[in-house]
């Protein structure tokens, strides 16, 4: 290829040549004719393309400048030459008579002057007066006369001037692009279509579109939006082929409806619920969420001046978050009748007898009544007080019958449950001082006190003293003087009346003892306290002991001496306790309100725990023959209840409510503060204040 | 033995899942959350136990069930959501670049999802879309009360959404489900029955929305979005299963015209309903009508099924609906010979045919307006009002200056009532033929079932208290007005129908009498009608319900029970001393053995356990409160009518003082017309008596009762005294 287009190219070449021939030969004519460019004529020899020279003198000024042709004129590689021996030395041909060959291959005769000797040479440079301007042409191996313009430019160049002479460096600039902004475009003409060269970049990304669209990946605007048209009918049947009895799915709890709208509601509505204005103030002082209702009332005269609601975006915006935040739950709303709550009770007509009425009050006690018992006839009462007497009462007419006075406030005085005898134990202070009242009859009297008369002779081994009072107290009826170290609280008999217990609640293990009077004989059956104890209580047919601490009970055969129960009634601190006369049901009440009933054959737990007392109970307790119980407290009530206890063990007991006295007033936060069953009738007794006198009363 | 579980992984612990972590789990921002939630009906749960989902914490904190999330997972609308989320990323580069034709054609292009499949999942029968209809509807109308260039929501929104609210309405109307309407101070109610189960949706009154700050319309917009769709295909079920095109057309395309311009289209041809409406009430000769008969008869077989429900259940009304219809309409519609036995036997006839047209209006109350042509005064809610009266079957025409549309222009004669809310205008002419009500007395005619007397509507009147059908508050306390409506309606159908046709006659009757004598004349028709009610009435009324009614009228006058109770007791004691003594007595055991049921009920309760008696405090505690409201309502209530009694009394003082001269001036101030009234009727102190007296004599008493509410409720303690003293 590339030698193909060599000798294309040589063959081109060849073709000029004759046309420069051509031209030379016309030049050489008009050279003829004009004598004006004789230099030229002369000077070029063959080769000549400049035409007419420029003037070396510039003697003719403005001369039409010969037309240029584009060739490689001034790269002297391409020089035209008849020789295309190439980079051949000359001198290889020396001995030869040609010096190379021409285009076609025809050998190229030697210069006339080529084979001439170095002397000859300097002949002729002698003669010839152009010698000093001849250059050799060493590859014609002919010389070259250089021109008057070649000589000047090699003058300037040695003279390192700029080669042409005409050139001027300092012209003036043109700013074509000038810092200057010309705010009018130099032309007005459009841009024409021509100078547009499409970017070729671009013109692939659009093939890219376009071949995406054609094979129908890419979609445009139009097809987007026919699609969207056909796509689907905006509405349509869309339960067209369900089941109409469909259900929700799982678990799913649809949002509760709003409520609707009641009379309150009404632009006109009911008189009656428009607000007054202090109810309308107390609306706006409360927080939103506690409002009954969002609004407030008003009554419009018409139709016409009822005004936008302003909360009317506001409700719907906080219904759309209830339904979208609050966490939905299904709540059972309970529907049930309130009275199926109350548990149903037989009549109390069917529960008779039992204290219904007050009877009898007995005043007389300057301060607070402590205690009090009833003898065991029923006969009479005797009570003990803070003002330091006790006194004797005959029960059925509120009679004052006798009366001591001790040095201190009476803690406890109980009656002998044996109507054999007549002894009263009175606890006051440290101290137990057992008495005869004298007011029963008088073969009881003197059994007692020959039983009293008897017990000084034996001999004693019990630590506690028990001392024979002087005669004067024993012509008031004392007996027996029982010295403690510790306060006496309580003093319990047992039923067959020989014994009788006390609780000296600091004495630590020694805070029980028992004591039997026809040996003159105390004893402590425990060695070491289990917790502050409360009250005992003798079993009323076994030889068992109950002993109540703050928290629990305990209960001990006397016999074997060991614990056989332990009763855990739950309460914070036991006040009172008395046991069934049968013997297996406990009865407790506490001072955090609650009464318990134990049924021992059950459990140790209680069988019920019963709290309606507003404060602490006082006292409890059963009666002796009839199926009843009460309890007292110091909200100032006296309740009575009917306890049945059944025989059968797979039958629970029956506890119904009988009546509830407001049997006194409540001073100083202390109401009832005893209370204790007639032994054979349905009465009750209860002491406390009324009307500020400090009293007993029968409810029979 | 098998394997020992861990705590936390199975039961309540994998159930629930927080919040955030299903947002982790969906990969999503909260807010496409909370978007996703709405739209799909999620929503947080309670677990029953907190401590053992919440890793034994109580702490406060919204949990969902696992499986909601996990269904959320595969939601299209999920992916939707993503594509949408780049696409606005693609935008928002655009605009940052200030690309704007790149911007202009990504927003061209913005994906959109579609709500149907999670409609059809959400509510998989229509009876569930219904039941959710409620809140969709209220929103949509008060979104087509916001303004429409306020920038918050598009208008294109706003005009959807008064157009789906107007289309649902129209479906009522046409198809006559309306049941209720209460005007309150938010809004006004309506309340229709769909498909069995009742509507409820308020549109506010139409003025511009307040819209506070910190309401975040988004959320709304989201909520919008999905009501829109569910409104749009519940509206599409109702009118195809009408057999109507959906959407229906508008003669223009403004909503402005409001029901009135819809084109009721069948998908038979155009103008088929017409031609049933025609039929209904003009007679059937016309050969087009007889074409449109035909093509009922033809649909009644598509629509006998869902017709069955209600022809049973309104069977009685119909019949009655017959009996009227029949002697005016059907006398040309050939019937079946022998009465099917067998709803299956049914052959449709044409009076089938005319049955449907009006069971699909479910009930008789349906024709209430029927006989009514209503010309609405300016200053009146067009809207409200005619889609109220058109539902009930009335005509109703406006002024051009309200919308087209209108039936009836102002000069119409026919025109029966104009509903009025201002005095006449100076210049205006007043129509002797028509009565002249406030808009209040339409919605209380449709609350009542029945036409009810246009006195106390008329314009200058103090209107009788507005009562909302959906039942009074918590407090169980019941209007003396609600009381005695109760009872009217108690009474049985005849007599309603009666009472109607009284008021009929009354409006007649109106028509030719002059002004001023109107409401004598009233009076007057509607004595005589009773009249003759106690000579038809039935015999058979027993005591109980004359002495509800004394009670009822008693707590009307203001008297409480214990009152009331009092009152009777020393009633019986002037009648006959030896029985009072016995009466005493015998009041006396009572209260002695309540007292020992109380008694013995307050020991009982010392017995209850711990839970229970607080359950029962609870539940007491409850019931006290109603009690105590009740009766400070009541009090109230008889304070007020005290004081007017006596305002009544001195004014009625002052006529006397100075004899009045013009009777039309008395005849102006409304209380003083009472007033007299109130003095002349011993409602109270005759009904105890009536109770005892022979039943002949009961009827009158009671009919007394009923129909002067008005006169009644001015009666006080006071007056009735010195009505016995007289």
């Amino acid at each position: 290829m590339k030698g193909r287009e060599r000798t294309k190219r040589t063959a081109d070449k060849a073709e000029k040549e004759k046309e420069k021939e051509v031209f030379a030969e016309i030049s050489l004519d008009q050279n003829g004719t004009d004598s004006a460019d004789e230099d030229d004529i002369v000077d070029a020899d063959g080769n000549l393309i400049f035409g007419p020279s420029e003037t070396v003198d510039g003697e003719e000024g403005e001369q039409e400048l010969p037309e240029i042709i584009p060739d490689y004129a001034s790269d002297d590689s391409d020089e035209e030459t008849n020789n295309t021996i190439g980079n051949v030395p000359l001198e290889w041909y020396a001995e030869l008579d040609h010096i190379g060959y021409d285009i076609n291959g025809k050998k190229i005769p030697k210069p006339k002057g080529a084979s001439k000797d170095a002397l000859d040479e300097f002949l002729d440079s002698m003669d010839d007066p152009n010698a000093w301007r001849s250059v050799l042409n060493k590859l014609e191996g002919e010389n070259v006369v250089l021109s008057d313009t070649d000589l000047d430019i090699i003058k300037r160049i040695q003279s390192k001037m700029i080669p042409e002479k005409d050139y001027n460096p300092y012209e003036p600039t043109v700013e074509w692009f000038s810092s200057q902004t010309e705010t009018q475009p130099l032309s007005a003409a459009p841009e024409p279509k021509r100078r547009f060269i499409p970017s070729k970049t671009e013109g692939a990304r659009i093939m890219k579109i376009v071949r995406a669209i054609r094979k129908g990946w890419k979609k445009t605007t139009e097809e987007l939006k026919e699609e969207k048209e056909k796509a689907l009918p905006k509405f349509y049947d869309i339960w067209a082929h369900s089941d109409p009895d469909a259900k929700d799915k799982h678990m799913h709890i649809p949002a509760p409806r709003m409520s609707l709208p009641d009379h309150r509601e009404s632009y006109n509505p009911p008189i009656e619920y428009i607000p007054t204005e202090e109810e309308v103030e107390e609306w706006k002082a409360l927080d939103p969420e506690d409002r009954p209702q969002n609004f407030i009332p008003k009554k419009h005269p018409n139709l016409r001046s009822v005004g936008a609601y302003d909360r009317f975006v506001q409700e719907r915006f906080d219904r759309c978050l209830d339904l979208y935040l609050c966490p939905r739950m299904i709540k059972n709303r309970i529907n049930i009748d309130p009275e199926s709550l109350i548990p149903q009770l037989p009549s109390r007509k069917e529960l008779e007898p039992y204290p219904t009425a007050l009877s009898v009050v007995y005043e007389g006690h300057e301060k607070r009544i402590r205690c009090f018992s009833v003898d065991p006839t029923g006969k009479w009462l005797v009570s003990g007080s803070d003002d330091c007497t006790v006194r004797v009462w005959e029960v059925l007419t509120g009679r004052m019958v006798k009366s001591w006075k001790f040095e201190e406030p009476v803690q406890d005085v109980k009656w002998n449950p044996n109507a054999e005898f007549s002894i009263l134990a009175i606890a006051v202070e440290n101290d137990v001082f057992l008495v005869n009242p004298g007011v029963s009859s008088k073969e009881v009297d003197e059994v007692t006190d020959e039983v009293f008369a008897n017990i000084w002779g034996k001999e004693s081994p019990s630590k506690i003293d028990w001392k024979k009072p002087s005669a004067a107290a024993s012509a008031l009826g004392h007996r027996v003087i029982l010295n403690f170290s510790k306060n006496v609280t309580t003093v319990v008999w047992h039923r067959k009346g020989d014994y009788f217990s006390t609780v000296c609640p600091d004495a630590g293990g020694a805070a029980v003892s028992i004591h039997q009077i026809s040996k003159r004989q105390t004893q402590n059956p425990f060695k070491k306290s289990y917790g502050l104890v409360q009250k005992v209580q003798f079993h009323p047919k076994k030889p068992w002991l109950f002993v109540a601490t703050q928290r629990y009970i305990r209960v001990y055969n006397l016999i074997q001496q060991d614990l056989i129960h332990k009763l855990h009634p739950g309460v914070k601190w036991i006040s009172s306790m008395d046991v069934h006369p049968q013997g297996d049901n406990v009865l407790i009440g506490s001072y955090d309100k609650r009464l318990c009933w134990f049924d021992m054959d059950l459990s140790s737990k209680p069988y019920k725990t019963l709290r309606y007392h507003k404060s602490a109970i006082r006292n409890s307790t059963f009666h002796r023959t009839l199926p009843l119980f009460a309890s007292c407290s110091d909200d100032g009530t006296l309740n009575v209840f009917h306890g049945m206890v059944y025989d059968s063990l797979d039958q629970n007991p029956l506890i119904v409510p009988l009546k509830s006295f407001k049997a006194h007033k409540v001073v100083d936060s202390l109401g009832v503060l005893h209370c204790e069953f007639h032994p054979v009738q349905p009465w009750v007794f209860s002491c406390g204040s009324d009307n500020g006198a400090f009293v007993l009363k029968l409810f029979a | 033995m098998g394997k020992i579980k861990k705590k936390g992984e199975s039961g309540a612990a994998t159930n629930y899942i927080s919040r955030n972590m299903a947002i982790k789990k969906l990969q999503i921002s909260l807010a496409q959350f909370r978007r996703l939630c709405i739209i799909k009906g999620i929503y947080p749960r309670e677990p029953r136990n907190k401590k053992k989902v919440n890793k034994g914490s109580t702490a406060p904190k919204t949990f969902y069930y696992k499986k909601d999330i996990q269904f959320l997972l595969h939601e299209p609308v999920l992916h939707k959501l993503r594509e949408i989320r780049s696409h606005q990323r693609k935008i928002n580069r655009a605009i940052g670049k200030k690309e704007w034709a790149v911007a202009k054609l990504l927003e061209s292009q913005r994906p959109e999802y579609r709500l149907d499949h999670i409609i059809k999942e959400r509510y998989p029968s229509f009876n569930l879309a219904v039941r959710d209809l409620d809140d969709a509807l209220s929103m949509l109308a008060l979104f087509a009360t916001l303004p429409m260039h306020s920038g918050v929501i598009k208008p294109s929104t706003i005009k959807n959404c008064a157009r789906l609210v107007t289309e649902f309405q129209h479906y009522v109307m046409i198809a006559g489900r309306l049941k209720k309407v209460f005007v309150s101070i938010k809004g006004i109610y309506y309340q229709a029955d769909i498909g069995g189960s009742d509507v409820t949706w308020i549109v506010p009154h139409p003025f511009s929305q307040d819209t506070p700050r910190d309401v975040d319309f988004r959320i709304m917009a989201t909520f919008l979005d999905l009501y829109e769709t569910l409104v749009g295909f519940t509206n599409y079920k109702l009118y195809t299963d009408l057999n109507l095109v959906y959407p229906p057309k508008m003669k223009n395309e403004t909503l402005d015209s409001g029901l009135a311009g819809f084109v009721v289209e069948t998908v038979e041809g155009k103008g088929f309903l017409d031609g049933i409406k025609e039929s209904e009430t003009s007679d059937a000769t016309s050969a087009p009508n007889r074409k449109a008969r035909k093509e009922v008869e033809k649909r009644v077989k598509n629509l006998a099924s869902t017709i069955g429900k209600f022809s049973d259940a309104n069977a009685e009304q119909e019949e009655m609906d017959e009996d009227a219809d029949e002697e005016d309409e059907d006398k040309d519609i050939p019937s079946a010979i022998v009465e099917p036995t067998d709803a299956s036997e049914m052959v449709p006839s044409l009076k089938d045919a005319a049955k449907i047209s009006t069971t699909r209006t479910a009930s008789n109350s349906h024709k209430l307006f029927h006989s009514c042509v209503f010309f609405l005064s300016r200053e009146v809610p067009r809207n409200s009002l005619e889609f109220v009266i058109k539902s009930f079957g009335g005509k109703v025409g406006w002024p051009e200056t309200s919308g087209a549309g209108a039936a009836v222009a102002e000069s119409d004669p026919t025109i029966t009532h104009q509903i009025v809310d201002r005095s006449m205008a100076p210049g205006e002419t007043r129509h002797d033929t028509r009565d002249y009500v406030q808009p209040q007395w339409i919605y209380d005619c449709i609350n009542a079932g029945k036409l009810v007397k246009t006195k106390g509507y008329h314009i200058g009147e103090n209107l009788p208290a507005h009562l909302s059908p959906f039942g009074g508050g918590k407090e169980g306390y019941v209007p003396s007005e609600a009381a005695l409506s109760a009872i009217a309606a108690s009474k049985g159908v005849t007599e309603e129908s009666d009472e109607e046709d009284a008021e009929k006659d009354a409006v007649e009757a109106n028509v030719m009498e002059a002004d001023a004598e109107e409401e004598e004349e009233e009076d007057d028709v509607e004595d005589d009608d009773e009249e003759e009610d106690e000579n038809k009435g039935p015999l058979d009324s027993d005591d109980e319900e004359q002495v509800y009614q004394a009670e009822l009228e008693a707590e009307a006058a203001g008297l409480s029970f214990t009152e009331y109770m009092q009152k009777k007791d020393a009633e019986e004691k002037g009648l006959s001393k030896k029985k009072s003594t016995d009466t005493a007595g015998k009041k006396r055991k009572i209260s002695a053995a309540e007292a020992e049921a109380a008694e013995e009920k307050e020991l009982a309760k010392m017995l209850m356990n711990k839970k229970e008696r607080r359950l029962y405090g609870q539940i007491e505690f409850g019931r006290k409160k109603k009690e105590e409201e009740a009766k400070k309502l009541l009090d109230r209530r008889v304070a007020h009518q005290k004081t007017e009694a006596k305002k009544a009394k001195e004014t009625k003082n002052a006529e006397v003082a100075t004899p009045a001269k013009a009777p039309a001036a008395a005849a102006k101030s409304p209380a003083a017309v009472k007033s007299p009234a109130a003095a002349k009727s011993p409602a109270v102190t005759k009904t105890p008596a009536v109770a005892k007296s022979p039943a002949a004599a009961t009827p009158k008493a009671a009919k007394s009762v009923k129909s002067t509410p008005s006169k009644s409720a001015a009666v006080t303690p006071g007056s009735s005294k010195k009505a016995r003293k007289a």
